[in-house]
């Protein structure tokens, strides 16, 4: 295992979801331990201190975005967690939605006590079944054994968990495009200034986390704020979550500890590629993060700071592998039809731009592209970089920019040759 | 009031203030497309993008129509990378528009036109074909939509919900196949404000059905008026053929008619708004004319007529005047003035509603479908237009009268613009002009007064009610 397990600490079986189970490992502890002897300032404070990041994908600090809520301004507050995992490549939400939905619950509630939070949601997307599943009926055990709804472990707090099941659309994973859909309206992202943490569901402020990320403040408030930061590097504390898909031996999801050396990581505990096959690239977290090559990724290690330095992200934690032979301008026209396809249409860069950009891939890869056509793509990207109401244009600019970037000469090949300069490459096959 | 400096220039901005409403309240000019003074704010069409200066060096883009104001903040309106971006944000909204003024009805005032020659200019970036969408997609029996033209700049999804509250439009789908639609309840067609979105329309895309193909615009001409459809008194823009661009092959009425009616923008009566029966004055003002005087359903001259009715009015007894709530205040006070001594006046409803019509409305309808009750209720109080028993003459001004309670023995002297059955039954009748064809004023109901212009000149046969009571007085002779 690639370091220290602060989530993925149990045993999985078949019971190992279940509040029984939970509680045997220590479940709910905490939360009584909150309820009856801490105010929420200071659990806000012990999550600060922790130097918690959010897990979703742009990495900000969970105690800053809470700080911001006003707990004396008379208001209704909200809690969202995130749970629409919907970035290509990403999957990791989704094992702690089906084997610690308690973990999630428990968290959720320390959260909520915190932010003084009645009505606490779970945006959780529609594809999710067995997670969707697993957490509804966690719900259901939490509220019969009082742990959810009026007088939380016989205290005075009171606070009621709602699932809002999502229709698959990828924009409601954007904060503001989540709370919009849980207003029952399409999901279009909103302009901030006003920050969601002063008006967001309903017009109030509102913390929308990821789900990763709340899991992690149960163990935070247990152990306490420098126990965690034991765990990870100084900048990263703690771990990620890591969903690891493609040319892989042993794909799944992965808890790793930031610092832990990226390509041991991906050779020795996921296996490597296939049949021995060179790493051609990784996308590091979610199709929407730059592609790092074989030997860029080599001197890594699993950490925010790492990644910057080499002109990336650790973004949600969804890490695909691309082996030797894998074509990219298959692998960017595959990418660019999702941008495409689930462009909100809200905003001039982006809705016009992702159109755009993909019939310029189809078109290069039907064979009638022009060498103008790279540079046009870059151009776009960039028209989208900043641009837009939320971070989608530059998501999809990034990807583009980091494939061509990288392998422009695949491009040149195809636009020159109308076929791949990957075709007759030994294709990678599973071991 | 922080101070901000937009292009160097300190400028003192309210609180709350966006940059963009900053900007326009000091005549700076920052392009817009979504952005619209009584709606909220959309941020999306990425037009009004300002470079903002970062004290500590360099400076980063932001829209302007959703940054509010800081003190000493520091934004560059029209700088190199200002310009820049606009142009690549009109490549973006110019890719799938189809760029087809030539056949647009906007042309001349669409805002899309004007940014993309201040900011572009070019030919289309793209050599891959356009979105294909919807043309002449019916919205309502009113209004049609062209959905390639669209930049989905959602106002006309706002009007609805903000203002008008239909909530009768929405977008459908998503990404660049996203199309505004109606809702399913036909809720977009009863709204009785809908014909607004055609002027809310920053492109081409929401045409009025009633001016698709009518005309360029740049052949008309506005002439600022009055709605007379009810009490509210919306001013509004009569647009009509320009003398200049006259078609000689047409008869004159064809070149005397309205082609269209916009809003006027009015703080203080309609904002910028107006219903759509405001929107139909042609033909409210298109219905068929008197054009004859007459003395009891025969033909007579206007001189003839005038006379007549004088020799009636001086004769009677009694007279009694039912006064139009549709006449100008200029001409309620010729009236008080040349008849006001002799003749009993009362100030008659000239409209009711029609059926099918939203009789009052939270927002501007009001339930009194006449312009002036107001004006002629100052001069002329509020008694109710019942004629009394004893009256042996009765003036009739406009139309609207109840003929069948005139008592029996009294001569009616009618004066009305429009050909109706009761002209022929009065003993002497004469034909009046138009509002579009004199200028004058209204007195509203919460006592704004609004002014109209003529539109066309008076035709020969028309006669200025004003005139005609000073003849009737014997003050002076008219001639028609």
């Amino acid at each position: 295992m690639p370091g220290a397990q602060l989530i993925m600490n149990f045993p999985v079986t078949a019971t190992s979801h279940l509040l029984a189970d939970y509680r045997a490992r220590g479940g709910y502890e905490t939360l009584r331990r909150v309820l009856t002897s801490m105010t929420p300032t200071e659990v806000t404070k012990e999550v600060t201190a922790s130097g918690l990041l959010g897990h979703g994908g742009a990495a900000f600090p969970v105690g800053r975005k809470w700080a911001v809520v006003k707990l004396d301004d008379g208001q209704p507050h909200y809690l969202c967690a995130n749970a629409d995992e919907g970035e290509p490549g990403t999957f990791k939400d989704r094992w702690v939605l089906e084997h610690a939905p308690h973990l999630l619950i428990e968290s959720m509630l320390i959260a909520s006590y915190a932010l003084q939070v009645r009505n606490a949601f779970v945006y959780i997307r529609g594809e999710f079944d067995l997670p969707y599943r697993r957490l509804e009926a966690a719900i259901e055990e939490a509220y019969a054994a009082g742990l959810l709804g009026e007088r939380v472990v016989g205290t005075d707090f009171a606070c009621d968990l709602v699932i809002y099941r999502g229709a698959g659309s990828y924009v409601c994973g954007e904060a503001s495009g989540l709370i919009t859909s849980i207003e029952g309206r399409k999901p279009y992202p909103r302009n901030r200034p006003p920050r969601l943490t002063v008006r967001g569901l309903y017009q109030r402020p509102t913390v929308i986390n990821n789900v990763e990320t709340l899991a992690n403040v149960a163990g935070i408030i247990a152990n306490g704020a420098e126990a965690f930061r034991k765990v990870g590097t100084a900048k990263s504390p703690g771990t990620q979550l890591v969903s690891i898909s493609g040319h892989l031996v042993r794909p799944g999801v992965y808890e790793v500890e930031y610092g832990y050396p990226l390509a041991k990581f991906i050779y020795e505990d996921c296996g490597g590629v296939p049949g021995g096959l060179a790493v051609k690239c990784i996308v590091p977290g979610g199709i929407s993060t730059k592609v790092l090559t074989g030997p860029e990724l080599a001197p890594l290690t699993y950490d925010h700071a790492s990644f910057a330095g080499a002109g990336s992200s650790l973004g949600s934690g969804g890490m695909i592998v691309i082996g030797d032979g894998t074509c990219m301008v298959r692998l960017l026209q595959v990418a660019l039809r999702f941008y495409h396809h689930e462009s909100c249409g809200q905003c001039t860069p982006c809705r016009e731009g992702m159109g755009w950009m993909h019939r310029i891939i189809d078109r290069i890869v039907a064979g009638d592209g022009r060498p103008e056509d790279i540079d046009r793509l870059v151009a776009i990207s960039r028209a989208n970089d900043g641009t837009t109401i939320c971070g989608m244009g530059d998501a999809a600019g990034y990807a583009t920019i980091g494939i061509i970037d990288k392998f422009r000469d695949e491009f040149e090949y195809w636009i020159e040759h109308k076929r791949s300069k990957c075709d007759g490459v030994l294709e990678v096959g599973h071991a | 009031m922080p101070e901000i400096f937009i292009n160097g220039r300190a400028i003192m901005a309210e609180d709350g203030q966006t940059v963009l409403e900053a900007a326009r309240a000091h005549g700076i000019f920052i392009p817009y497309f979504c952005w619209h003074p009584s709606l909220s704010i959309a941020g999306n069409c990425r037009i009004c993008v300002v470079e903002v200066e970062d004290p500590k060096g360099g400076g980063w883009m932001e829209i302007a129509c959703n940054m509010p104001v800081a003190p000493g903040m520091r934004v560059n309106t029209d700088s190199e990378p200002v310009r820049a971006r606009r142009k690549q944000t009109m490549e973006l909204i110019t890719l799938n528009h189809p760029v087809d003024c030539g056949v647009c009805d906007k042309a001349g005032e669409c805002m899309l036109q004007d940014h993309h020659y201040a900011y572009n200019g070019a030919p289309s970036a793209s050599r891959d074909p356009k979105v294909a969408a919807t043309k002449f997609y019916p919205l309502s029996e009113r209004i049609t939509l062209d959905n390639e033209r669209c930049i989905m700049c959602s106002r006309c999804v706002r009007f609805t919900r903000e203002v008008s509250h239909s909530n009768g439009l929405g977008i459908e789908s998503r990404g660049d196949h996203s199309l505004i639609r109606p809702s399913g309840d036909g809720a977009f067609g009863r709204d009785a404000y809908s014909d607004n979105v055609v002027d809310l329309c920053p492109v081409g895309a929401l045409l009025s059905k009633s001016f698709q193909y009518k005309s360029r615009v740049w052949y008309l001409k506005p002439t600022p008026s009055v709605c007379p459809g009810c009490e509210r008194g919306c001013t509004v823009q009569i647009w009509h053929r320009r003398a200049e661009w006259k078609l000689h092959r047409l008869d004159a009425k064809a070149n005397a008619s309205i082609d269209r009616v916009t809003p006027l923008e009015n703080a203080a009566v309609n904002g910028p708004w107006i219903c759509n029966k405001g929107r139909d004055l042609a033909q409210t003002f298109g219905r068929a004319r008197a054009e004859r005087p007459m003395l009891k359903g025969r033909p007579a001259t206007a001189a003839e007529a005038i006379e007549n009715a004088r020799r009636l009015v001086a004769a009677a007894r009694k007279p009694v005047a039912l006064v139009s709530s549709w006449g100008s205040n200029e001409e309620l006070a010729a009236f008080k003035a040349a008849l006001g001594g002799r003749v009993t006046a009362l100030v008659k409803t000239d409209c009711r509603p029609e059926p099918g019509e939203v009789v009052a409305d939270a927002l501007l309808i009001r339930a009194d479908k006449n312009p002036n009750t107001a004006g002629a209720r100052a001069l002329f109080g509020i008694a109710p237009a019942v004629v009394p028993a004893d009256a042996d003459l009765v003036l009739v001004w406009g139309e609207g009268a109840d003929f069948g309670a005139i008592p029996a023995g009294a001569k009616i002297v009618f004066l009305n613009a429009w050909l109706a059955p009761e002209n022929g039954h009065a003993d002497v009748f004469l034909p009046l002009s138009i509002q579009t064809e004199r200028a004058g004023h209204y007195t509203n109901f919460a006592g704004t007064i609004g002014a109209f212009e003529a539109c066309f000149a008076r035709p020969a046969h028309a006669l200025d009610a004003a005139a005609v009571f000073a003849a009737l007085a014997g003050q002076t002779e008219v001639v028609a």
